[in-house]
């Protein structure tokens, strides 16, 4: 089986107007260490494709063991707006999560 | 010892009735009702239109009704954000209601000042640009003034005001989330308007609690397999022990399921947030990358060391203006060549599309394969099933009518065994509301408290 960002983190997404953001909470320090060396803003922008129109960037959370990502123009305008049935983005956490993971 | 908030609404539509066992279990000193997002300000302004006397949440009424009396009995005070724009009708209400239950003695504090949609052009006279916080397009230079909410994220000060007054229910307008369990620690302990690092904790506090059932065991994916799902739908929603330096324990109300972990905690700090070490409120930045989290008990994790900076000079304001209206139909498509059905399918929608000019968007997706995900994963070669989900605005409602009125043909004209999913077809117009978000100087907005005696 494809191994999986998701086996090494877990997360949630939410939105504020057109912007996402996804949590990336490691499942242990060395998972952690990993994902902050590999799992590079560029990387994620590629693996969202067209999901994500703007910019993405990265946060980092040494102390819960977590990144942030930020995504502009990630919610076709926002919830109020979108016409894509997650409006809220509810689901771009597990999008992310579904990353082949195999460095 | 320490001082205890509930919070029993995290959304429009919420449990607010979960107030109850914390109040009548004598578990919280405090309970707070979270109940707008971005989109409710919307829905109520559609009810204000209809009666100048609504434009709140119908929650409050159902907070006033069956949890006011036992928490005015217990002097609890209750704080929501539910009156959303009309929070002096909401106070209105609410004193006759508790008025018919002898609730003689009760103070009802309604706080406004938020609503800046009258004053727009003043406001643009002023200097205030009101540019789009991620365009920086002006408003002005907009050619959509189709403008239906605007409303300053409000702080804490107003409610602690009210607070001190001996309010026993204190109903808003749009006050940011966390500022509202911000707001009864500032009026308990008397901390400082600049004491910054406590004022962060608080907003920390605040943003753990304000989803309710998120930090609980709710939209966990860390627990999905601990989780007892038959237990969801009885959460036991979270409540804080906050002691004087600003350090606090999460918890929940005893005796009920969910839990609360070092995972759920995580989950939800980072939930809706952008730069963690810059969260931005009307009353303080508050820093999450300095804080510490332990479990310290079963269902209690420990927050300490949050840190603080001094408040911007400016507030948010984030208006809504009024895009049009969208409609979505679901075909149901099934195998043989199920992809090619897909292809002609479009090509029949694109054509009614492009008889009717007044269709301003379209948006194709493949439920089950693609509508979640876009391109994140292959599609299927040879699916057994593809629903073909279709969403569509117009200015008006009219044109989306004919719209639908025209697709159906393809009920009998269309690719062999397709077919139309009819909750689809009868399904009322949404609103498509476009958001402008801006900032605007703190000096132009002075919050109002008003009171209502039984």
């Amino acid at each position: 089986m494809t191994r999986r960002l998701y086996d090494l983190a877990y997360g949630r997404s939410g939105d504020k107007g057109n912007i996402a953001n996804l949590s990336v909470i490691a499942r242990s320090p060395e998972a952690y260490q990993e994902i902050k060396a590999k799992l590079t803003a560029e990387r994620v922008k590629t693996h969202l494709g067209d999901l994500v129109k703007g910019r993405v960037v990265r946060y980092e959370l040494d102390n819960i063991e977590a990144l942030n990502f930020v995504c502009y123009d990630a919610l076709d305008g926002g919830a109020t707006r979108s016409l894509r049935i997650d409006n809220l983005g509810k689901s771009l956490a597990g999008a992310l999560l579904y990353m082949p993971w195999d460095t | 010892m320490a001082y205890r908030i509930g919070s029993a609404q995290g959304f429009y539509g919420d449990d607010v009735l979960r107030a109850l066992p914390m109040i009548m279990g004598g578990h919280v000193d405090v309970v707070c009702f979270e109940a707008l997002s971005e989109l409710t300000l919307a829905i109520l302004q559609k009810d204000k239109l209809a009666n100048p006397k609504r434009g709140y949440t119908f929650d409050v009424k159902l907070i006033a009704q069956k949890i006011l009396p036992e928490a005015f009995k217990r002097k609890i005070p209750l704080i929501t954000n539910g009156g959303g724009l009309n929070p002096q009708a909401a106070a209105e209400m609410v004193r006759e209601t508790a008025a018919q239950m002898g609730l003689a003695g009760l103070k009802v504090a309604a706080v406004s000042g938020d609503e800046v949609l009258p004053r727009l052009a003043e406001l643009q006279a002023a200097g205030e640009a009101l540019a789009h916080l991620e365009t920086g397009e002006k408003l002005a230079d907009s050619a959509n003034q189709n403008i239906v909410t605007a409303n300053v994220y409000l702080g804490a000060a107003p409610i602690v005001e009210a607070l001190q007054n001996g309010a026993d229910i204190v109903i808003t307008g749009r006050v940011a989330d966390p500022c509202l369990y911000l707001a009864p620690l500032i009026a308990h302990y008397g901390w400082a308007w600049d004491d910054w690092n406590r004022l962060a904790a608080g907003i920390v506090c605040g943003h753990l609690l304000e989803c309710t059932g998120q930090v609980v065991g709710g939209n966990s994916l860390a627990l999905i397999h601990e989780i007892d799902a038959a237990g969801l739908p009885n959460l036991g929603y979270p409540i804080a022990h906050v002691d004087a330096d600003g350090s606090f324990i999460v918890s929940k109300t005893p005796d009920t399921s969910g839990c609360v972990t070092l995972a759920t905690v995580k989950e939800q700090l980072l939930y809706e947030v952008h730069d963690p070490a810059n969260y931005i409120t009307p009353d303080v930045i508050a820093d999450f990358t300095t804080l510490r989290l332990a479990q310290v008990a079963d269902d209690q994790v420990r927050v300490t060391g949050v840190t603080g900076k001094p408040r911007t000079a400016t507030l948010k304001l984030n208006m809504g203006r009024l895009e049009g209206f969208m409609r979505e139909l679901i075909f149901t498509i099934g195998w043989p060549e199920a992809w090619r059905k897909v292809e002609q399918m479009k090509t029949m929608l694109n054509v009614f599309f492009s008889r009717m000019p007044g269709i301003t968007r379209v948006e194709y997706s493949y439920l089950g394969a693609n509508s979640l995900y876009g391109s994140v994963a292959a599609l299927p070669e040879d699916p057994l099933e593809v629903l073909v989900r279709v969403a569509f605005t117009a200015d008006d409602q009219e044109t989306l009518k004919n719209a639908v009125r025209q697709i159906m043909t393809t009920g009998l004209s269309g690719p062999a065994g397709m077919s139309v999913s009819g909750t689809t077809v009868g399904a009322e117009p949404r609103y498509v509301i476009g958001l402008w978000p801006t900032l605007i100087q703190r000096e132009h907005i002075t919050p109002a408290v008003e009171y209502w005696s039984v």
